[in-house]
């Protein structure tokens, strides 16, 4: 099952004072039970912490995360924005989703999740959205969430 | 150059292989694994099966490097000698002529306590020839098609080159392919009691004729290379009358110093590639042999020197008094740049010793040498080997594709082992990864860096 963690969030997960469902978020994608997908501008947006370097060197040769790409990414970025479709500007994770399969996003930004959950923007079964907007504790609705074993198509890149 | 290489290994009772496994192999294989999940014996399954394929006589297992000792200590235990099975087996789907997958088995009994071939078997889909000699039946030539099976009972004169394969019956058999008469082979089989016919057809007789050829070792198959991760102390200086070979590289000085002195050509192309290696990896700049009379047949010292800025050479030094690594990675960097080197290298923990850097570099290396038709199957704990290999091919720095590489990863599993086959994907990635992939180094990266 794989995920993307947007870059609004990523210290959560990532940084030194994670958030309870932002350390219960990379326990995931840690662990056999989770992938994280990187590509394109998110994956410079999130390689501006070291720390977070050091373990995606780690995760792709293991297996925890899953590498696409940045011409499939940025294509599809490139196509949305041609389309005008969305509502936020984070083109670059919507493409992502696309070109990854990953059907989870952990992100906090209204927009972003509307554009997600959008058949039209992200085709197939609508996308699940993992956000502490409202609460940082870690909630069933969390668990139900990385529990779910459907996040991922088959990716379009390639 | 192209030559046959082996696709899958097959094991069975082996050691610590239990049930029947299957181990997908690439031109370049890696594997990887915690200490004592079965990876050398891996490799010295891979060097046995290739022996009683392509060899004389009954594959040797205490054939060094890898000494897996009598019958007992080698068929899969299960908790005492009494519940061990009575044979085990190995086997391998070889591709031959750029386009045959063919199958080869032999399962081993013992015999006085050595592990002897009962039966052994070349497949090609439904059609098999084989060499049967199961403990108290007499040994036989069996033959199978989906027309029938025959067998030939071994004969006196036969018997006189058990285990090297080139029979009598063999020649006749060829010579009734070539000249596509089976009834010349009437006196010779005997068909099994629901077979129809006497003979086979002369389609099978030719299947037949080309599947036992392949029990018969090809000028292009030479043994593979197959090396020791403990290389023995380097020498000062080195008596060149000392050619014998060991899997530790004992000859390898020697032939140096033999192609510089009778085979210059030969020398210039061997030391280019010596010190581009030695460049890259940082190990060295430059590597001689420096003869110490001018008489052929004198002493001779090995040396390596480092460039400073702007390429200042720096002092030549005698191997014993650089680092272990070099003269540690020395045979192997031989064997791989010999132009007439063996088609298939079995290579234990290469690794061992070099600085990252040389680690990476030989990932590179080994990559070029698959590259170039050989077959390598490397033992490793290194991440940097496989990490290199798995960039190159991501940046396409190799013409290797993602389905010339192939990862066996040895996981216990209780007092068993499960070899997972891995592969990457185009983008470097790695697929088919089982939970425990990586988990020990996952585990402490994370650690590392606080998350």
């Amino acid at each position: 099952m794989c995920g993307i963690v947007d870059a609004n969030v990523a210290n959560e997960v990532f940084g030194e004072d994670c958030s309870p469902a932002g350390g219960r978020f990379f326990d995931w994608i840690a662990s056999p039970r989770g992938q994280l997908v990187v590509g394109g501008e998110l994956r410079r947006e999130l390689s501006r912490d070291h720390r977070f370097v050091r373990w995606l060197g780690s995760a792709i040769r293991y297996g925890r995360a899953r590498a696409i790409p940045d011409e499939a990414v940025e294509e599809r970025a490139d196509d949305l924005r041609r389309r005008d479709i969305c509502k936020s500007d984070d083109e670059h994770v919507l493409a992502l989703a696309i070109a990854s399969g990953a059907r989870l996003l952990y992100t906090n930004d209204n927009l972003l999740m509307d554009d997600f959950r959008n058949g039209n923007i992200v085709p197939g079964p609508p996308g699940k959205i993992y956000t502490t907007r409202d609460r940082k504790d870690f909630r069933p609705a969390h668990r139900k969430l990385l529990g779910m074993r459907n996040l991922c198509r088959a990716p379009e890149h390639g | 150059m192209s030559f046959r290489q082996f696709r899958k290994i097959r094991l069975r009772d082996f050691r610590c292989f239990r049930e029947q496994q299957a181990a997908r192999l690439a031109p370049l294989t890696l594997l990887v694994g915690e200490n004592s999940t079965g990876k050398t014996s891996f490799l010295a399954a891979a060097q046995a099966v290739w022996d009683a394929a392509h060899g004389s006589g009954a594959p040797d297992f205490r054939k060094a490097p890898f000494d897996l000792g009598a019958f007992p200590e080698i068929v899969h235990s299960r908790g005492g000698h009494a519940n061990s099975p009575g044979s085990f087996a190995i086997g391998f789907t070889e591709l031959i002529l750029e386009e045959r997958l063919l199958d080869f088995e032999v399962t081993f009994e013992s015999r006085d306590a050595a592990p002897t071939p009962a039966t052994t078997e070349w497949r090609d889909g439904a059609m098999v020839v084989g060499y049967h000699r199961a403990q108290g039946e007499s040994a036989r030539y069996v033959f199978e098609s989906p027309n029938g099976s025959w067998y030939h009972s071994v004969s006196a004169d036969d018997r006189m080159f058990e285990g090297l394969w080139i029979t009598g019956f063999f020649s006749r058999l060829h010579h009734a392919a070539a000249d596509d008469d089976p009834m010349s082979l009437i006196d010779d089989l005997e068909p099994s009691p629901v077979t129809p016919g006497s003979v086979p057809s002369p389609e099978d007789i030719a299947e037949f004729s080309f599947l036992s050829g392949l029990f018969t070792r090809t000028p292009s198959q030479a043994p593979p290379f197959a090396s020791a991760p403990i290389h023995p102390s380097p020498l000062r200086t080195y008596d060149p009358t000392k050619l014998s070979s060991d899997p530790w590289g004992a000859d390898v000085p020697s032939r140096f110093a033999n192609l510089q002195f009778q085979h210059k050509a030969e020398w210039t192309a061997l030391k280019e590639k010596l010190d581009a290696f030695g460049r890259e990896s940082g190990l060295f700049d430059d590597f001689s042999v420096k003869q110490l009379t001018s008489v052929e047949g004198g002493p001779f010292q090995l040396q390596v020197r480092k460039f400073g800025k702007r390429g200042r050479k720096g002092p030549r030094r005698n191997l014993m008094d650089v680092g272990f690594g070099v003269s540690q990675v020395l045979p192997a960097l031989a064997a791989l740049f010999r132009a007439d080197g063996p088609p298939m290298f079995l290579l234990q923990q290469p690794e061992l010793h070099l600085h990252p850097s040389a680690q990476a570099a030989l990932g590179s290396l080994f990559c070029r040498t698959a590259e170039a038709g050989r077959q390598l199957i490397v033992e490793t704990h290194s991440e940097y080997i496989v990490d290199r290999v798995r960039m190159d091919i991501r940046d396409r720095q190799t013409s290797l594709t993602p389905d010339d590489v192939s990862i066996l990863f040895f996981e216990r599993a209780d007092h068993d082992v499960r070899i997972h086959s891995l592969r990457f994907d185009e983008q470097g990635n790695i697929v088919g990864a089982p939970d425990g992939y990586g988990q020990f180094f996952m585990d402490e990266v994370r650690r590392s860096v606080g998350l």
